[in-house]
C-alpha cells in the first residue's frame, strides 16, 4: 500500500491507517479484565470490606484487597526524587500503598480490584461490594494544610509538611530589600490541571512462566524508566518485566512512572497465570491519573530607583496531594528554583517552598513540571512591578537582561546558563507583532467597544539533565538494507525516529529513509533516559551524533579503499566521501560492502548530555468584550531559541502543542475540588479542554542559538510554548483590564470571571 | 445476547451481541478494528468517530443493535485500493498528528465534514472538528490538514 506516498513522519503511516498499536489494542486469548474499586471519599477510614458477594458474582476470578497484595510482596508508588530541608532535614516521605491498608486518602484512591472474564462483568461484580467508612474531615487547601487547626494526613508527618526547601541567600535578598527604592508583591495561582494525554491510561501485562518474564504494554515515557517504577510498584526485580515500546498516546509527563494498576497487574499475571488487562474509563483517569500544576507562588521583587532589578523572593507553596507520589518534590524544589531569575541578572535570589499534603489526587509533572509555573510567576511580576512603579515593561526587562558579555552566567542562586540572547529575541518579536502599533489597535478596539491587550514574555527555562549516567545509542546495518538504531527514549507523538533519522542522515550522509529507530529493546542492555523534561532529541540525538562519528572513523579507510587512494586523501562533507579524482556517498560505499563488512561497522555511541536552556520571547495579543467577559485570542506570536533545529516542521508542531496547553490553563482548564474533596471536574463534560480554533492565528520562528552543551547543538522544545505562554497570555489580559482597574486576577480566566470583575469595578 | 447484521468496510458480519453492548466496542473487542480508539465516556472526545451510512458518527454513543443492517466505514476502511485516502495523506504531509490517538476519529470526522460541505469554510472546519480532542497539535495543523484534503479533494473530482 502508498507505495506512491511518503509520509511527512516515519511515525504516521500505522497511524492514520488505524494500524497503531496502543495498550488497548492488544488481545490475547484468555485475557481477565480488571476494574478497580476506588474511594468515594476524600478522607476516611475503611472500617470495614466485605467482598464476598463480588467474590462469588459469575464470572469473577479474583479479588483482591491491600491484604493480599501484601501477601504477594507488594511495593509502594515510587517517589524517586526527594529533598533536603535548609538544615540538612530529611524529607518527610508518605508513600502510597497499591490499595489502601486502613485509610483513604483521596477521592478515586484504589481500594480494592476485581479480575473477571470481561471487563463488563467485573464492573458489574464491583457493584456488590460493601465498603464502611468512617468519614474524617477532608484537607483541601495546601495553604492552610499546614495550620494546626488542619487535620493531620499522615501519623507519621506533623502539620501535613512534606518538606520545607530553600535556595539562594535569604540575608541577602533581605539587604537588597531594605535598600530598593520599589518593590512589588505579587501572589499568582498555576492552578491544579489534568494532564489528559487522549490515550487513557492502561495496562496489558503476560507472565511466561517459562522464562519468568512479564511482559507489560502501557504507555510509558522510556521503557528502562517504566521497568524500574514497575519493578518498585510491584515488588519485583526489574529483570523479570519486559516493557513494550508500543504507540504511546500522549505523555506530557504522566507516564513517567507506575500506579497502581500497573503493580497490581504485574501480581496478578504472575498469581492468576493468564493474561490481565486493566483500561481506565476517562472519569477514572480524571480521578486517579497525577494531576498537575497545583502551585502558589508568591513573588517580590526589588528594584533600584532606575529600575534594576535588585533581587528577586519566592515563598512557593506547593501541594502534593495526598502522598509523594513521582515528581512532586522535583518540581516544587529543584523546579521551581533553577531558573526563578528568569532571563534576568539579578545580584539576589532567594526562595523557599513548602511541600504539603491535602486530600487530593497526588501532584506529578505536567508539561514542563514547574518551569512554566516560576516562568509565569517571574513574567507577571515583573509585569506587575514595571507598571506599578511607571516603568516601560519592555525597557524594564531589556535593562535587566543578562548581559551578552556575562555568558556564561552563573545566577545568584548557582545555575550556569550558558547562553540566552533575550535581546535579540525580544527585538524579532516586537516586530513580527508590530508592538509598537499596538496603541493604535487598542484605540480601534475601543470604537468597536472592546477591551484590547498586549502581553509579552521573555522567558527562559532549563531542560531535563536526566537521571540516567548518560545515553547510549546503538546502530547496526542488517540485511534488509536499513541501519537500526536502538535507544531508550520511547515516543509518545515527538516523533523521534523521524528527527533520529535526520541527524543521521546529517552526520553521516545515510538516507533517513533507510533508519529505522527502536526504542527500549532491554535485550541491547543501553543506558539512557526516557522521554522527559524536552530531552529526547538533545540526549538520545547526541549519543547518536557520538554513533555516526565513529561510524565515520570506521568508513574512512573503506572509502579510501574504494577510491583507490590513500586514506589521508579523502575529505567527507555532507554524505560525500571525495579523493583526488572520485567522490562516493555513504550510501554507496555501505551498500557495495558484504554483508559481515556491514555489520562490522555496528557500533554503540553514547554522549552526556545535562540540562539546556531553551529560551523566548512570546507575545500575545486579546480583545476582550466587556458585555460578555469573553477573551478572544487576535494573534500569537512565538520566536523561540531552540539551539540546532533538526526538523522545523516536528519543532513548529512542538510550539503549537505547548502554546495551544497554556491556552488551556490561561483561559478554561481548572481541577476543581469541593471543602469536602469531591472531585467536581470529573470529566470532558465540567473539566474544559482547548478545542479546534482556540489559537487560530500563531505564528512562531525560530531563532537559532547552537548549545555547547551537547554534541548537537540543540536545546529542548517540547515545554517551551507552555512556559513562553501563561505569562504572554496572561499579561495580554491584564493589559487589557488594566486600564479599568484590574491589575491581577488568577488563571483561568474564564468569561464569567472577567465579566464579574469588571462589574465590580464599574 | 442478540444476533445482529452489519458492514463493515465493505464486509458483512453477523455477530451475538449484548443490548448494552456500543458499537465501539463491537468493532475493537469483536471485530478487532481497533484503530477506532476510545478516550472518553461522555461522548465528547471523538477518538471514536465512523462513519455509519456516511454520516461521522461517535461510536461509544451508538449501541452495537442500533447498527442492525448499517453501513460503517472505520479508519482501516476509509483508503480505497492501494492509495491512502486523500484526508489521511493530508494530515501526515501537514503534521495534522502527533501521538496520533486522536487521529482516526479527527480522520473519521473530517470524512464526514467533506461528505457533505465539499469546500468548507474555517468556521465550517471548526464546528466540524468541535466534537474531536487532541492534546498534542493544538489543532492549528489538523485545520490546515483538512484545508489540504478538501482542496485535493475537489482537484480529484473536478
Amino acid at each position: 500500500m502508498n507505495a506512491r506516498f511518503t509520509p511527512s513522519r516515519q511515525e504516521d503511516l500505522p497511524l492514520i491507517t488505524g494500524q497503531g498499536r496502543f495498550t488497548a489494542d492488544h488481545h490475547y486469548p484468555g485475557t481477565l479484565h480488571a476494574f478497580v474499586i476506588r474511594s468515594m471519599h476524600a478522607h476516611a477510614r475503611l472500617t470495614s470490606i466485605d467482598l464476598a458477594a463480588v467474590r462469588a458474582y459469575p464470572g469473577v476470578r479474583w479479588v483482591v484487597t491491600a491484604q493480599e497484595l501484601k501477601a504477594l510482596g507488594a511495593g509502594n508508588i515510587p517517589h524517586p526524587i526527594t529533598a533536603k530541608g535548609p538544615g540538612g532535614e530529611d524529607q518527610k516521605i508518605a508513600l502510597m500503598p497499591l490499595l489502601a491498608e486502613g485509610t483513604v486518602r483521596f477521592v478515586g484512591q484504589p481500594v480494592a480490584m476485581v479480575f473477571a472474564d470481561s471487563a463488563l462483568v467485573a464492573q458489574d461484580a464491583a457493584e456488590l461490594a460493601v465498603m464502611e467508612y468512617e468519614v474524617l474531615d477532608a484537607v483541601t487547601d495546601p495553604e492552610t494544610a499546614t495550620q494546626p487547626s488542619a487535620l493531620q494526613l499522615h501519623e507519621q508527618v506533623p502539620r501535613n509538611l512534606s518538606v520545607h526547601f530553600s535556595s539562594g541567600d535569604a540575608a541577602l535578598v533581605e539587604a537588597a530589600f531594605q535598600k530598593a527604592a520599589h518593590t512589588s508583591q505579587l501572589r499568582v495561582v498555576s492552578q491544579r490541571l489534568m494532564g489528559v494525554p487522549m490515550e487513557p491510561r492502561a495496562v496489558v501485562a503476560r507472565h511466561d512462566a517459562a522464562t519468568g518474564v512479564t511482559t507489560v504494554h502501557t504507555p510509558h515515557q522510556g521503557v528502562l524508566g517504566m521497568r524500574n517504577f514497575l519493578a518498585m510498584a510491584a515488588g519485583v526485580s526489574p529483570e523479570s518485566l519486559c516493557v513494550d515500546a508500543n504507540d504511546v498516546g500522549g505523555s506530557f509527563g504522566l507516564r513517567g512512572g507506575a500506579y497502581t494498576e500497573h503493580g497490581v497487574l504485574v501480581l496478578a499475571t504472575r498469581h492468576l497465570g493468564c493474561p490481565v488487562a486493566w483500561t481506565g474509563s476517562r472519569s477514572e483517569i480524571f480521578l486517579s491519573d497525577w494531576h498537575g500544576r497545583a502551585l502558589i507562588l508568591n513573588g517580590d521583587i526589588a528594584l533600584d530607583a532606575a529600575g534594576h532589578i535588585l533581587a528577586i523572593r519566592f515563598k512557593d507553596c506547593v501541594d502534593a496531594g495526598a502522598y509523594n507520589c513521582m515528581m512532586s518534590t522535583f518540581i516544587g524544589t529543584r523546579n521551581l528554583s533553577i531558573t526563578m531569575g528568569g532571563v534576568y541578572q539579578v545580584p539576589a535570589l532567594y526562595m523557599e517552598s513548602e511541600v504539603v499534603y491535602t486530600n487530593t489526587t497526588p501532584v506529578s509533572a505536567y508539561r514542563g513540571a514547574g518551569r512554566p509555573d516560576i516562568a509565569y510567576a517571574i513574567e507577571r511580576l515583573v509585569d506587575f512591578a514595571a507598571h506599578q512603579h511607571g516603568f516601560d515593561p519592555i525597557a524594564l526587562r531589556r535593562q535587566n537582561f543578562i548581559e551578552a558579555s556575562a555568558f556564561p552566567y552563573k545566577t545568584a542562586n548557582g545555575t550556569t546558563i550558558d547562553t540566552c540572547l533575550s535581546g535579540k529575541l525580544l527585538d524579532r518579536a516586537l516586530a513580527m507583532s508590530d508592538y509598537a502599533g499596538f496603541e493604535q489597535r487598542r484605540a480601534q478596539a475601543l470604537t468597536r467597544g472592546k477591551y484590547r491587550g498586549i502581553g509579552l514574555s521573555t522567558f527562559l527555562e532549563a531542560s531535563g539533565a536526566g537521571t540516567a549516567p548518560k545515553d547510549q545509542a546503538l546502530g547496526e546495518f542488517q540485511a534488509d538494507g536499513c541501519l537500526h538504531v536502538y535507544g531508550v527514549t520511547g515516543p509518545s507523538g515527538q516523533g523521534h525516529s523521524t528527527s533520529f533519522a535526520r541527524i543521521i542522515e546529517t552526520a553521516l550522509g545515510w538516507p533517513a529513509d533507510r533508519v529505522r529507530y527502536e526504542a527500549g529493546n532491554a535485550k541491547h542492555k543501553l543506558l539512557g533516559n526516557g522521554t522527559g523534561g524536552s530531552r529526547s532529541l538533545y540526549g538520545a540525538g547526541s549519543a547518536i551524533v557520538a554513533m555516526c562519528h565513529q561510524m565515520l572513523e570506521s568508513l574512512k579507510p573503506l572509502a579510501a579503499q574504494a577510491l583507490g587512494v590513500s586514506a589521508d586523501e579523502v575529505h567527507f562533507d555532507k554524505g560525500l566521501w571525495t579523493g583526488p579524482q572520485h567522490s562516493i556517498s555513504t550510501a554507496q560505499l555501505i551498500d557495495a560492502l558484504p554483508q559481515a563488512a556491514q555489520s562490522s561497522l555496528s557500533v554503540m555511541g553514547e554522549a552526556t548530555s545535562g540540562s539546556t536552556f531553551p529560551n523566548g520571547c512570546h507575545v500575545a495579543e486579546v480583545e476582550i468584550d466587556p458585555d460578555t467577559g469573553v477573551t478572544e485570542l487576535i494573534h500569537y506570536f512565538a520566536v523561540d531559541d531552540l539551539g540546532q533545529v533538526i526538523s522545523p516542521q516536528l519543532v513548529r508542531g512542538q510550539v503549537h502543542g505547548g502554546v495551544v496547553q497554556g491556552w488551556g490553563q490561561a483561559f478554561c482548564e481548572q481541577v476543581v475540588y469541593d471543602a469536602q474533596g469531591q472531585l467536581l471536574t470529573g470529566s470532558f463534560m465540567d473539566y474544559a479542554m482547548p478545542r479546534a480554533g482556540c489559537v487560530p492565528h500563531l505564528r512562531n520562528e525560530t531563532y537559532e542559538v547552537r548549545t555547547q552543551l551537547n554534541l548537537l547543538g540543540s536545546k529542548g522544545v517540547g515545554e517551551s510554548g507552555c512556559t513562553g505562554s501563561l505569562p504572554a497570555l496572561a499579561n495580554a489580559v491584564m493589559s487589557a483590564l488594566r486600564p479599568y482597574g484590574i491589575d491581577q486576577m488568577d488563571m483561568p480566566f474564564t468569561a464569567p470571571k472577567i465579566w464579574m470583575a469588571l462589574q465590580a469595578r464599574i | 445476547m442478540r444476533p445482529i447484521s452489519l458492514t463493515v468496510n465493505g464486509h458483512t458480519h453477523a455477530v451475538d451481541v449484548e443490548d448494552r453492548t456500543l458499537l465501539a466496542d463491537l468493532l475493537r473487542d469483536q471485530l478487532h478494528l481497533t484503530g477506532t480508539h476510545v478516550g472518553c465516556d461522555t461522548s465528547q472526545c471523538g477518538c471514536c468517530t465512523v462513519l455509519m451510512d456516511g454520516d461521522a458518527i461517535k461510536s461509544c454513543t451508538v449501541l452495537a443493535v442500533q447498527a442492525e443492517g448499517a453501513h460503517i466505514t472505520t479508519i482501516e476502511g476509509l483508503a480505497q485500493g492501494p492509495d491512502l485516502h486523500p484526508i489521511q495523506a493530508a494530515f501526515s504531509q501537514c503534521h495534522g498528528l502527533q501521538c496520533g490517538f486522536c487521529t482516526p476519529g479527527m480522520i473519521m470526522a473530517t470524512a464526514g465534514l467533506l461528505s457533505h460541505t465539499p469546500q468548507p469554510t474555517e468556521a465550517q472546519i471548526l464546528e466540524g472538528l468541535a466534537g474531536n480532542l487532541c492534546r498534542c497539535t493544538g489543532y492549528i495543523h489538523i485545520v490546515e490538514s483538512v484545508k489540504l484534503a478538501a482542496q485535493t479533494l475537489q482537484e480529484k473530482s473536478a
